[in-house]
């Protein structure tokens, strides 16, 4: 089984809900990203979702975006980066890393060197929200054999026999997209009507076999509240940053404790 | 030029959210269906016909020829299109399509602006709400373009972030359309993107290429000898080349920008000297400027159209193949090209377009003197006159701003006695 999915179920054993916890590698430097890192790993945080910097990242909303570019504006090191986030899993055992990014900066270090150098750094899942299923069979068989996940994103427009693909392919988790768009606040707002996140979610589960994860637009206690039960994962990514540009790690912490405690 | 899967070789493919699938999905179908569909091209030929004026003529350059004593020069005059540039066949042509599958808006990106107003001035005609993404670097530059796209009744946003410019406009068009995807369509400007745009994109333009082999044949009695496009994101010369693909007598050269310099953010050169590397962004696979960790790079040309970090996959896959022969011009030997043109034949050309007249002026002296050589002149010079104000120096240009700008009613009141 999964080492991803194994993790989860026992931490459900004592959770109704866990929590990944989203953070820009570099940003607002590399010091400090690795120090809310810590700081939420230490606050007891179920995950957290590492993202590395791309110049381009299109399915991120202004607050990762604007994240990202301040961390380019140094150089970095994905073999770097990969590293410290293995002396991160090793100093907290109790949480687990994911690492995020797109697909360019990936496929230059290698995505075959990636599976097997994250596994190396026990970081268990890979999420690149720009590598559709279709192209990834080399991506596939390398996370395959170095025993980690890719990590699969439904959204609520995916249509059901691609669902169905998509969530038997899942293994550690299902990123299920709550709405359309782009992560965080955004000046582009979805139109269009939406059938309820509590359909939406029972839909998927007829399907997936896999622990389910749940984000995009969570920022308030009623949402993680409205999941218990019907996912596994609450994945806080835009509001944390919010949180944290405007009360540094003190605020981000106190949003945690708002929407998990 | 049919693809495999969306692939031209290694490059091309389809590298999309997976909120974009379905959207993705109906746009493939409905192009399919489209372009094999009588009625649609009947529409799509008499809209091309009427509303921008094709066919553009094949116009014999008896003075340059003479000038450089090689090739006989041609101009396919895409700069005679409505809007002034070949920009408005594949907008006229996605425009028929948005219509088809029923949608009410469409989003697009712009760099210079031409494919904004483009955009514009089809979605006025077809009754649609238009969105366009232009960085905010790119509105300082060329103001003259907004002016005409809000007049149109298209909302043009500034996009503030990265780079300000070309790039980080595609970026948040896309992010756009995938909040928006159900009443929206993603009008690109170019062939690329993901699948079927590049393809779709290149379908609409070929008409180009078509009219050419017909015009060289009625004017000169065969094919032309070399093809010349300058390469931005590569749509007038898929337009042009792809035509004469299965020709292999008749030679092809894409121009790309040069720039100040063959410094990385000096130019805007990705398929020749190793410049550019393979790489994966905005939604499809072809040469990127990036860094060696992946980020991609800033670019530069003294055409806001050329300045394009990637190209077309089907440009980059005939690059590769040794299809399509790559060169590159300077901004000054743009500028040389411009005014030459200017002086010799009367026809005023687009910077972008002057790329490729610097690359085939430099090749026609040294041509046999029975050979027949066509350019793309894909677009007209109207929209360059500060640039090329600045770039001659002339003297006059400064005052006539500084005038303009005194009588220039800053106040509301002023507007009313205007308006009275």
């Amino acid at each position: 089984m999964s080492q991803l999915a194994t993790f989860i179920a026992e931490k459900r054993q004592q959770k109704p809900i866990l929590s990944m916890t989203h953070v820009v590698y570099g940003y607002p430097s590399v010091e400090e990203s690795l120090s809310w890192m810590k700081r939420l790993m230490q606050e007891g945080v179920d995950f957290i979702e590492v993202q590395f910097p791309f110049s381009d990242p299109v399915a991120d909303g202004p607050s990762i975006v604007a994240a990202c570019h301040k961390a380019l504006e140094q150089k970095l090191d994905v073999e770097t980066c990969l590293s410290q986030l293995g002396t991160l899993a090793k100093d907290f055992p109790e949480s687990r890393i994911v690492l995020m990014s797109y697909l360019n900066p990936m496929y230059r270090f290698g995505l075959d060197k990636l599976a097997k150098r994250a596994a190396e750094e026990n970081i268990l899942g890979l999420i690149l929200p720009d590598l559709p299923i279709e192209q990834a069979a080399t991506y596939q068989a390398a996370c395959k054999t170095s025993g980690i996940d890719p990590v699969w994103l439904v959204t609520p427009v995916t249509p059901p026999d691609r669902l169905a693909m998509l969530a038997g392919q899942a293994n550690g988790f299902l990123y299920c997209v709550a709405r359309s768009g782009v992560t965080g606040h955004s000046v582009h707002e979805g139109k269009a009507k939406q059938t309820s996140l509590d359909d939406y979610l029972a839909h998927i589960k007829q399907h997936a076999s896999a622990p389910m994860g749940v984000g995009f637009g969570l920022r308030e206690r009623a949402q993680i509240e409205q999941l218990i039960g019907k996912a596994d994962i609450a994945i806080l990514g835009s509001a944390l940053l919010d949180a944290y540009n405007q009360g540094g790690q003190e605020a981000g912490v106190k949003l945690i404790k708002d929407l998990f405690h | 030029m049919q693809s495999e899967n969306g692939f031209y070789g290694q490059y091309g493919g389809s590298y999309i959210p997976e909120i974009l699938y379905s959207s993705q999905q109906q746009i493939l179908q409905a192009f399919e269906e489209a372009k094999n569909d009588p009625k649609f091209l009947a529409e799509l030929n008499k809209q091309w016909q009427q509303f921008s004026g094709r066919p553009t003529p094949l116009t014999f350059c008896a003075n340059l020829t003479e000038h450089f004593g090689g090739a006989q020069i041609y101009l396919k005059r895409e700069d005679l299109n409505h809007s002034g540039a070949h920009k408005m066949n594949n907008v006229i042509g996605q425009g028929l399509l948005v219509k088809r599958m029923g949608k009410k808006r469409v989003i697009a990106e712009t760099g210079a602006g031409q494919h904004g107003i483009a955009t514009a001035l089809v979605a006025a005609r077809l009754g649609l709400e238009c969105t366009i993404y232009m960085g905010a670097k790119d509105i300082e530059r060329q103001y003259p373009n907004v002016f005409w796209m809000k007049q149109l009744g298209a909302t043009v946003v500034p996009v503030t972030t990265g780079a300000q410019t070309l790039r980080d406009a595609l970026d948040e068009a896309l992010r756009d359309w995938s909040s928006s995807h159900e009443e929206s369509h993603y009008l690109i400007g170019t062939s690329c993107g993901c699948a079927p745009f590049p393809e779709m994109v290149a379908f609409f333009q070929s008409v180009i290429g078509n009219e050419v082999r017909e015009q060289s044949v009625t004017q000169f009695g065969q094919f032309p000898d070399r093809l010349y496009a300058c390469v931005g994101g590569g749509s007038n010369a898929c337009g042009l080349f792809l035509p004469f693909l299965d020709d292999k007598d008749v030679e092809m050269v894409g121009v790309e920008a040069g720039g100040k310099g063959l410094e990385l953010g000096e130019h805007s050169i990705r398929l020749s000297h190793n410049l550019g590397q393979p790489g994966i962004a905005q939604g499809f696979a072809t040469m990127f400027l990036q860094d060696d960790a992946g980020q991609l790079q800033e670019t530069h040309s003294i055409a806001a159209g050329l300045d394009y970090v990637g190209v077309s996959p089907i440009i980059a896959h005939l690059a590769d193949t040794g299809r399509i022969k790559m060169t590159y011009a300077m901004d000054d030997e743009v500028i040389a090209a411009c005014t030459l043109l200017l002086k010799k034949e009367g026809i005023i050309p687009a910077l972008e377009s002057s790329h490729a007249l610097a690359g085939a002026f430099k090749d026609a002296p040294n041509l046999p003197k029975d050979s027949k050589i066509v350019i793309n002149l894909s677009g007209r010079g109207d929209k360059d006159i500060f640039n090329v104000a600045k770039a001659v120096q002339d003297e006059t240009f400064p005052q006539f701003l500084t005038d303009y700008l005194a009588a220039y009613p800053t106040h509301h009141a002023d507007n009313e006695e205007q308006n009275a």
